[in-house]
Parts: C-alpha cells; sequence; structure tokens
C-alpha cells in the first residue's frame, strides 16, 4: 500500500476513535508528518500500526494516554529519531510546482480578465517587465514568510492543553492581510521602467493553459 | 523510570525478537504477549521506537497481510541476521543472567 492511500485509510479510520483518543492521536500525527525530511512511506505505516493499535486498545477500554504514555511529544520523538530519512518529496520541484501554478492561474485569469473587460471598455494590455519582476519577487517573498509564520503556529500549538485556535488562525489572518498590503502597495507604486511588451488576451490564456496542463501531466 | 523499567531496557530488543521468532506478529499481539509473559511494565507504546530500530538494523522485516480479525496489518519476520542476533543475545544472557543471580541469591 503506497503513501496516498496509507493517508486515505487513516483519516478514514480516524474517525472511529473517541474525542479524547482523536486530539491525542492526531498530535503526534501531525507533529510527525511535518518532519519533511523523513521517508512519508515509513512514517506512514507507521502511524497507521499506531491507529490500528490505539483502535484495538479503545475496544478495551484503553486510552491513548494508557498506551502512548503521559507524554505525547516524547513518544513522537523517539518515534522520529528511528524513523529513516529520505526526503518526501524534491523541494525544486516542490517549490517550482507551486510557483508554476500559481503563475498559470494568474495567466489564465487576467486573459479571462482582459477578453471580459474589452467588450466594455478599452484596456492596456502592456506588461512591463520591471514593474512585473518586482510585484512577481514580493508576492514570492509573501507566500514564503505567509507559509513559515503558519507552520511555526501549527507546531507550537502541538501537545499544548491550553491551545487557542481561534486567536492562531486570527494571527495568521492578520499576517495575511497584512501580507498582501505590502504587496499591492508595492505593486502600486513601482515605477514602470524599462521595456514593455504587449501580452494580449488570447496570449495570455494560452500560455497559462499550456503551463498549466505541462504541470498537470507531470504530476502524474 | 523505575528500576524495573530500568532492568529491562537493555534486554527488550532480546525479548521482542524472541517473541517474533515463534511467530510472525502484528504491533498489538507483539504488546499483549510481552505482557501476557508478564513485562507488564513495558508501556504498550515503546515496542513502536523498538520496532522501527530493529527494522532499520535489519533485524526483521515487515509485511502487510490479511489478519484474522479483517483488515490489513504490518506482520514482523526475523530476518537471517535477526536470528544469529537473537542466538548471541541469549548467549550473552546466560552469561550475564547465572552468575547474577547465583550473587543475588546469596545474600
Amino acid at each position: 500500500m503506497d503513501a496516498k492511500k496509507l493517508i486515505e485509510e487513516n483519516n478514514r479510520k480516524r474517525e472511529l476513535l473517541t474525542a479524547e483518543n482523536e486530539a491525542y492521536y492526531s498530535d503526534m500525527l501531525i507533529y510527525i508528518r511535518l518532519q519533511l525530511t523523513l521517508s512519508e512511506q515509513q512514517s506512514e505505516e507507521i502511524l497507521m500500526e499506531m491507529l490500528d493499535h490505539l483502535l484495538d486498545g479503545q475496544e478495551e477500554g484503553k486510552t491513548a494516554r494508557d498506551i502512548f504514555g503521559n507524554d505525547p511529544k516524547a513518544f513522537a520523538d523517539e518515534i522520529i529519531e528511528q524513523l529513516p530519512k529520505e526526503k518526501k518529496r524534491d523541494a525544486i520541484t516542490f517549490v517550482a510546482g507551486i510557483v508554476g501554478n500559481i503563475v498559470s492561474w494568474v495567466l489564465i485569469i487576467r486573459g479571462i480578465l482582459l477578453l471580459v473587460l474589452s467588450i466594455f471598455t478599452e484596456v492596456k494590455t502592456e506588461i512591463n517587465l520591471f514593474a512585473t519582476a518586482v510585484s512577481s519577487f514580493s508576492i514570492a517573498c509573501f507566500v514564503i514568510f505567509t507559509l513559515w509564520f503558519i507552520f511555526r503556529l501549527v507546531n507550537n500549538s502541538l501537545f499544548n492543553e491550553k491551545r487557542n485556535t481561534k486567536k492562531d488562525m486570527l494571527k495568521a489572518g492578520l499576517v495575511g492581510a497584512a501580507g498582501m498590503a505590502v504587496v499591492l502597495l508595492v505593486t502600486t507604486f513601482t515605477p514602470k521602467i524599462g521595456p514593455s511588451f504587449n501580452f494580449s488576451w488570447w496570449a495570455s490564456l494560452i500560455t497559462g493553459v499550456v503551463l498549466w496542463l505541462i504541470i498537470y501531466v507531470k504530476k502524474k | 523510570m523505575s528500576v524495573r523499567s530500568q532492568l529491562l531496557k537493555g534486554i527488550l530488543d532480546g525479548c521482542v525478537l524472541a517473541v517474533i521468532e515463534k511467530e510472525a506478529v502484528y504491533g498489538y499481539e507483539l504488546s499483549k504477549k510481552l505482557q501476557d509473559i508478564g513485562l507488564k511494565d513495558v508501556s504498550e507504546g515503546t515496542i513502536y521506537p523498538v520496532l522501527l530500530r530493529l527494522q532499520k538494523n535489519g533485524l526483521i522485516r515487515g509485511e502487510l497481510k490479511p489478519s484474522d480479525s479483517g483488515p490489513d496489518r504490518k506482520y514482523y519476520f526475523l530476518t537471517d541476521t535477526g536470528h544469529e542476533t537473537l542466538a548471541t543475545i541469549i548467549e550473552e544472557w546466560n552469561r550475564i543472567s547465572d552468575p547474577v543471580n547465583e550473587l543475588l541469591k546469596r545474600r
């Protein structure tokens, strides 16, 4: 059974846990899955074994605490220490995939927007190289920073009895909104210096669709 | 850590290998068998880091097989290296336990 199937089965079986056991197990699951340098296959296999064990124990009236001990973080650390290292996925292809996906959608949406708008009004389809480079860079920084921030929020909230999910969501939302504001400001005030070229709605749409198809086929 | 669990720690690998040698087991069965035999101090979860380590060192291997109760389980088998290592552990254990028993009984 490959990792993907194991994850699906894990999702299904987890619903059979009591609320208390689910909370305990899910923290361990997220904590172990966040270790991106470990073998995904091995991580999912051990997570499935522990879930099966917990379900068996649950039927006999045992809790996750009885089975895995009172310190879930220490237990998960012991598991992590014994799991073989192996990049879950090549980091470069992973990031390139995300970036490509965003760019393809931006191009597709731009194409459709320009087409629809051109029915009602005159639109400028010029693209300035410098301004585009600056806004792309600021969007990339924004995405990376927000991901890092959310990652840290999640990791800090695990195994924490007094965690406040609503407060964390508010924090993530505020950081996201502030980042968006910065990106918008940068985009608005970047001067259009240097060369520009015309990029019509259909060229934008076709490039976007082709790029999206390439990524889609590569993923398969 | 209690005295007993400290003493157990060193020989736990041997106990796990001995159970698996008799019969291929999955995690839950293994913890049951250890407890049934009287090793009640081994908290159930502690076998998982042990199983992972034994696997990493090539002493056991896991194989997904349908279980009696329905869903597929990962059953553990001893490898050739596992058999050899278990034999060594038993030999060393006897060499330690006989004199230790002798010594502690004399009190």
